[in-house]
């Protein structure tokens, strides 16, 4: 595909995406007329308005599928929109988001809060996988400069350290709360509502915005530190710049959604298979594909089962398998 | 001639051993300055230094009369190009998309127009725009290093320091690169470069800079350093030069049966 054609597309798949998504839920409890008329209503009103005003269809729609179907979109974009920035910050195609702790983190936070109720479950999310991350890049700090390598290491290690953390808070909860906490790390899209997105939607979109105003800089830091010196950037500083939006955004977004998995990895592939490596462009592109790519499965999820199945679990079923027909047939973006 | 950049007893040593030991080094506008040596005697790390990629121990720089510890990052590479040793960037960015990061000190968010006119006049000094739509990790390794010399330049500086900048290339690129920082000097700016091979060096540098366990000795190419008094003063007893146009070729002896 022309790269000029797949932006175009990128950008537009998001709007008949975000419309349709509100069309999908467990079928009889709203029709389809209903909706369209729901949509349409304020404008023209060919449905006699008691059917609207039902409150149910009101419910339903506003309260219930369409925050649902933004906090998807926003995850998405900030999972993937984190993992395009981390893989160019860590010059390695294979980082995701999570990389450094941030879900083994934010999943011993949520755990600890729902186990204890010691503060609400998103801040304690939200706080653990912030923590998490920052533990992870002081403790690869040497000499005032950071390798890769050992952000990697330290990351590994961070993570380790907070899933047996996690371990040890579900050994000891009831069976009750550790379903409850179980259910959580498997991501839970399906308790979306306006609280939810409202506490996550100032993280992420700060986060987002600061990612796209520096975008040019990745292009830099992609070559290699001493390449970033030699042009007039401090590579440290530079490095700074990307993790801390990269884990705000992807940490708002892990506090209400859960853990879910793939995302951060395969969308920003698939985008530098689309439309090539030049983050001035591929940032951008991996926020609308990332969003739309999780609002799809999001609606797979609501439509395949009659009961809700974790999205984390559908993203990795869905996800790896196009992810493995993507790389085995085209460039992938990379080289080692 | 003017001084762009000046080292005055300079000292260095890495992990308890000493690199450099009292070194002064002067390098000027429109030259082009080779520093040679073996390996290990302290090359890269000398250029580095002049870099400001490290800090020497003891010793100042001057770099255009001021000191190069109190100019910033960005300064600093408005007026001294560095180009690092050779490596591959894993993602297959664009000629231009390389080649426009060496716009950086410039920058402040996103290029604009001017960056990419620069860059697209530095591609075509260097000979690569047929290039610069091509995906940097899919050319040759000549290639990729007129693509960084290409960088270099975008970043407009008064003094370009290379290391190695023929280290991976064949005998016809080897020749390509270095008639193309003749140039650089002949057009006004100061050049250095770390070479490993004395031939090639002598056929296209003015001013030569030999590294002995930690020490310099500095001559011109008047001086006539090619002589085999002086190249066996640095190399060892095993070599010998001989006379090729105005300058000379530097041949180890073989034993002849």
């Amino acid at each position: 595909m022309q790269p000029r054609l797949a932006l175009f597309l990128i950008y537009l798949i998001p709007v008949p995406l975000l419309i349709g998504s509100l069309f999908i839920g467990p079928a009889d409890t709203v029709s389809t007329k209903e909706v369209l008329a729901w949509l349409t209503g304020p404008w023209f009103a060919p449905t006699p308005s008691a059917v609207l005003d039902s409150g149910l269809v009101r419910t339903i729609i506003w309260d219930v599928r369409l925050p649902r179907v933004i906090l998807a979109f926003l995850v998405g974009a900030a999972l993937s929109g984190s993992g395009t920035a981390l893989q160019a910050l860590f010059r390695n195609p294979l980082v995701d988001p999570y990389l450094l702790g941030l879900s083994s983190g934010s999943a011993f936070g949520a755990a600890l809060a729902l186990a204890t109720s010691w503060m609400p479950l998103q801040v304690s999310a939200f706080s653990f996988g912030m923590a998490a991350v920052g533990a992870s890049y002081f403790l690869a700090r040497t000499r005032k400069s950071v390798t890769v390598i050992s952000l990697i290491l330290s990351g590994i290690i961070v993570s380790g350290i907070f899933t047996s953390l996690l371990t040890i808070v579900q050994f000891l909860t009831d069976p009750f709360r550790l379903q409850t906490i179980v259910h959580w790390t498997m991501g839970n899209l399906h308790n979306a509502s306006w609280a939810k997105l409202n506490s996550s939607a100032p993280g992420t979109l700060a986060g987002l915005v600061w990612l796209l105003l520096f975008r040019w800089r990745m292009n830099v830091l992609a070559l290699g530190d001493e390449e970033t010196r030699a042009v007039g950037l401090n590579p440290e500083h530079q490095k700074l710049l990307v993790l801390i939006p990269a884990t705000l955004a992807a940490s708002a977004s892990v506090a209400v959604a859960g853990v879910i998995g793939l995302v951060g990895l395969v969308v920003p592939h698939m985008t530098r298979m689309l439309i090539g490596p030049d983050n001035t462009r591929t940032l951008p592109a991996s926020l609308a594909l990332g969003g739309s790519f999780l609002l799809l499965v999001d609606d797979c999820s609501r439509v395949a089962a009659s009961f809700e199945v974790p999205i984390g679990i559908f993203t990795t079923l869905i996800g790896g398998p196009f992810f493995i027909f993507l790389l085995r047939r085209s460039r992938v973006g990379w080289e080692i | 001639m003017t001084s762009l950049l000046e080292g005055l007893h300079l000292f260095f040593s890495y992990g308890g051993r000493g690199v450099l030991h009292d070194v002064t080094i002067e390098v000027q506008q429109g030259q082009f300055t080779i520093i040679l040596g073996k390996n290990g005697s302290g090359k890269s790390t000398l250029l580095r230094i002049m870099a400001g990629l490290l800090k020497p121990d003891g010793g100042t720089l001057q770099v255009m009369g001021r000191d190069l510890n109190d100019l910033s990052l960005t300064e600093r590479a408005k007026i001294i190009g560095y180009l690092p040793q050779f490596h591959r960037p894993i993602f297959p960015f664009s000629v231009e998309d390389v080649v426009l990061t060496g716009r950086a000190s410039y920058v402040n968010l996103i290029p604009g127009h001017e960056d990419r006119r620069i860059v697209l006049r530095a591609l075509e000094r260097v000979g690569i725009i047929h290039l610069r739509l091509r995906p940097f990790t899919e050319l040759s390794g000549g290639e990729q290093q007129l693509v960084m010399i290409a960088r270099v330049l975008a970043q407009e500086p008064k003094i370009v320091l290379l290391d190695e900048p023929t280290a991976h290339l064949d005998f016809v690129n080897q020749a390509h690169v270095l008639r193309l920082i003749r140039e650089f000097a002949d057009s006004e700016l100061a050049v250095v470069a770390v070479l490993h091979d004395p031939n090639i060096a002598f056929l296209y540098g003015d001013r030569f800079i030999f590294l002995k366990e930690g020490q310099v000795e500095s001559w011109s190419s008047s001086q006539k350093p090619w002589d085999t008094e002086v190249l066996q003063k640095v190399y060892g007893p095993e070599l010998r030069s001989i006379p090729y146009q105005d300058r000379a070729l530097v041949v180890p002896i073989i034993d002849s049966k």
